[in-house]
């Protein structure tokens, strides 16, 4: 790269070599036109809304195709270019069907307000009025093609972005359209529904299930937040009209966590169940009765007081620090207990065992690498996860490394082959033998000498000099040319990174942790002080209240007398209900009625996601700051009064 | 001074275009010491005198329609046309996605609240085009306010300009296409 030195419209300029003439006069305030240019996304020419006049070239070139050279003499806004540009528009307009005024993106459309800026009050050109399809199918997009003006950032943003290479361009001259999957429905194509091609889109041919009518972009305000949809925290931009969520847009798509999935874009507007909006009590015939929030509160205090510490506090990782910082004091200070957990407790406690014995005296969670580490992995390793479902925007970042880095992907499971499309690789260890297979991974890498000198230390060269792989083949009952490949592939990348989940966690064995962590550490899969492996976690403050300190211990396996479930707008799983009905006496803080509140003595309405603020701790360690967006529904005090006024009632100051 | 002529017509549209200029509420009483509305919808006068100033709102849809533009133009200096549907074609146009035989099945044969229907055959009926046009395509036109409806301070912006002998063009914070 070096410094070159243009002439835009008189001015002289720098740039770089690499730079378009576009990005060059972007960079120095000069406006020029664009329909198909999306920043983050290779440039195609499409539009021809950026053409500019370049001294030496006989016609005018698309800016944002040309690449910068030492001394282009560059106009921008010349009497002919304006007059081309309100030509192209016209031209546009007469494509497809681009009447504004039954169109629901009006007000929010790149093609309108560039039509509006060139004056375009009529159109000299016969209109074409083709008869095009609408694909409504998907449960989240519409994709209408007579809105179209093929621009194509909806495929370069699903392929270079995403990389998820579901839309391309079907057909050809006129008769192109946007096509998932060579013309299937998008509902039914292997679109996973991040909407990112929906923030792309400049007109209104893909519009929102979720968002369509509620209103315009200028009528809204635009709150900076945070996804509370998985343990990975992406950033969100959320639109915000008269106490309602209008929509959910990436702030920065390009960045890794900036894309989105499904959940942080349409999910979080898609909640249709009833609220709890009043304190509910059971009364004398068992039923669940509407209940003054003081009265209530008292019910909960006397009830308290009756079980005294025997108490177990267990809470969602979907509420921020303060909160549970709070919730950590009432149990331990109010009602004098050291029972508590969070609900994905369980998950910590092997994550940090396994933490543990690769290397006592660690720094605990934070020797796991940074979410981003999988953008640039050249190889990925995923055991027993499923982060489709549990984390849906690691799959792009695992898409994008192969994309961009042509990762290999390898999958570990026993059960399925969690990318059954997508893997290089998938190793099915017979049941229960993971262990044994990773083992032996770190067996083949110290033999084949793949390990770097001076990793492997002796202890565990010894305790491996026996280990024979032919074992390692009957126990997991895949072949060893199979395991050597495996050992090689993940050996010899230069960044490797290791993802376990679920799968993994729930055989409640902190070895396996510990022997990836060793896998690691073997072959020098290293950032910093950091090791190139990830849990998945589900909360988007797991890690927070995990070094909180909140599931140190876990409830044990003892009986306590009452239960106080912080649930937010979590959802229960059956360990939660097992537990509530053996109490004798069990509160519930909660958003939506569920299986858990019809068993509580007491249930108290709590605000959802978006009626709260505070910070969190994303599962890699990255502070974030949630706002609140909007006023709780009636009815709905914040967890932390609730607790507060319970506490004074108990004769305690929470302060 | 003496008063500007001013004729007006409406063709395939909502009258809306008409309507908003109504809307210009308190303006029309200043308006009218400079204009005088000869043939329009508002006099419900049929014959186009001689004016200085033809407005028309609407799409050209019918044999009517093409008629009606024709002679305005013949009997105005300057044609304005008001609306999305004068100026692009507009609203009127989604029936350009159909043949004309289906929208006149479905009109007057098949629509939910038509018993026993007939489509309409007379000679002296105008005749619906196969296509909807903007008014562009079928005479010449001087000047365009677009917006569905314009709204009415466009419009008096629009006429202002006119009496003040310029021919108007909406400046960009003006246009609007709905």
């Amino acid at each position: 790269m070096s410094e070159v030195t243009l002439t835009i419209n008189g001015n002289k300029v720098k740039g770089q070599t690499g730079n378009t003439v576009l990005e060059i006069c972007q960079a120095n305030g000069v406006e020029v036109p664009t329909l198909c240019h999306l920043k983050g996304l290779s440039d195609v020419g499409a539009c021809r809304m950026c053409l500019v006049e370049i001294e030496g070239e006989r016609r005018p070139v698309p800016s944002c195709t040309y690449s910068a050279r030492e001394g282009l003499v560059v106009k921008t806004h010349t009497e002919r270019l304006e007059k081309f540009r309100r030509q192209v528009l016209e031209l546009i307009f007469t494509e497809r069907n681009h009447f504004c005024m039954f169109c629901e993106q009006s007000g929010d459309c790149e093609l309108q307000e560039l039509a509006y800026k060139y004056q375009m009050d009529n159109v000299r050109y016969p209109y074409t009025y083709p008869t095009l399809p609408l694909d409504a199918l998907s449960d989240y997009l519409v994709i209408d093609h007579n809105r179209c003006i093929l621009c194509g950032r909806c495929v370069r943003v699903c392929s270079e972005i995403v990389a998820n290479n579901t839309l391309e361009f079907g057909g050809r001259g006129f008769k192109t359209l946007v096509s998932a999957d060579l013309g299937q429905p998008l509902g039914e194509s292997s679109c996973i529904s991040c909407g990112a091609c929906l923030q792309a889109c400049p007109a209104g041919a893909i519009i929102s299930k979720f968002s369509l009518y509620r209103d315009k972009t200028g009528e809204c305000q635009k709150i900076a937040t945070v996804c509370p949809g998985c343990g990975v925290g992406c950033p969100i931009s959320v639109l915000v009209k008269d106490n309602n969520l209008v929509r959910i847009e990436a702030p920065d798509p390009t960045v890794p966590k900036g894309p989105l999935c499904h959940v942080g874009r349409f999910e979080l507007l898609r909640e249709t169940r009833p609220r709890i909006t009043t304190p509910l009590v059971r009364g004398r015939q068992g039923e669940l009765e509407e209940c003054p929030l003081e009265k209530a509160l008292d019910v909960v205090a006397h009830g308290l007081n009756e079980v005294g510490s025997s108490l177990a506090g267990l809470t969602t990782t979907r509420l921020p620090n303060e909160t549970l910082a709070l919730f950590q004091k009432f149990i331990n200070e109010v009602a004098g207990s050291s029972l508590i957990d969070s609900l994905d407790g369980e998950d910590y406690r092997i994550i940090s065992q396994g933490i543990k014995e690769f290397q006592d005296g660690s720094k605990g969670l934070d020797i796991e690498c940074p979410v981003d580490e999988i953008i640039k992995a050249d190889c990925i390793l995923v055991v027993e996860a499923d982060p489709v479902s549990t984390n849906p925007i690691v799959l792009t970042l695992i898409r994008r490394a192969m994309r961009e880095r042509g990762a290999r992907l390898i999958t570990i499971d026993p059960e399925r082959d969690i990318f059954p499309l997508l893997s290089h690789h998938w190793l099915k260890p017979g049941v229960g033998s993971t262990g044994v297979l990773l083992t032996g991974l770190a067996k083949l890498l110290i033999d084949g000498d793949i390990v770097p000198s001076g990793r492997a230390n002796s202890k565990l060269v010894r305790s491996l000099s026996n280990y024979a792989i032919d074992e390692v083949v009957g126990a997991t009952g895949i072949e060893r040319e199979r395991l050597e490949l495996l050992a090689e592939t993940y050996g010899h990348s230069q960044s490797a990174v290791i993802i376990y989940g679920g799968g993994l966690l729930a055989k409640s064995q902190p070895s396996l942790v510990t022997s990836l962590l060793t896998l690691a550490y073997l072959t020098g899969n290293q950032v910093g002080d950091k090791l190139r492996v990830l849990s998945l976690k589900r909360g988007v403050n797991s890690r927070g209240a995990w070094e909180k300190g909140l599931a140190a211990k876990g409830l044990g396996q003892g009986r306590p007398r009452g239960m106080y479930l912080l649930l937010g707008d979590d959802t229960p799983d059956d360990g939660v209900l097992r537990r509530l009905s053996r109490a004798e006496f069990s509160v519930v803080e909660a958003s939506y009625p569920s299986a858990v509140t019809e068993l509580a003595n007491v249930v108290l309405p709590s605000p959802i996601w978006a009626e709260r603020g505070g910070s969190f701790v994303a599962m890699d360690g990255t502070k974030l700051e949630a706002k609140r967006l909007l006023e709780p529904k009636a009815g709905a005090l914040s967890d932390e009064e609730i607790l507060r006024k319970l506490a004074r009632k108990m004769g305690h100051d929470l302060g | 001074m003496a008063k500007v002529k001013v004729a007006t017509a409406w063709l395939d549209c909502c009258s809306g275009c008409h309507m908003s200029f109504l809307d210009l509420d308190e303006a029309l009483i200043d308006l009218a010491g400079k204009i005088e509305i000869t043939a329009s919808p508002v006099t419900d006068i049929k014959e186009f005198p001689k004016v200085t100033v033809g407005i028309i709102e609407g799409a050209v849809s019918s044999t009517r329609d093409e008629e009606v533009a024709k002679k305005l133009r013949e009997s105005c200096q300057i044609l304005m046309v008001w609306g999305d549907c004068a100026c692009f074609g507009g609203i009127c146009t989604m029936r350009n996605l159909f043949p004309k035989e289906e929208i006149l099945k479905r009109c007057y044969l098949e629509s939910e609240s038509t018993p026993h229907g007939k489509i309409p055959s007379s000679e002296e009926l105008p005749l619906l085009f196969e296509q909807v046009r903007p008014v562009n395509q079928v005479v010449k036109v001087d000047c365009y306010v677009p917006g569905c409806p314009p709204e009415a301070k466009v419009i008096q912006y629009a006429l202002k300009e006119l009496l003040e002998g310029r021919i108007p063009v909406l400046p960009a914070e003006m246009m609007r296409f709905d």
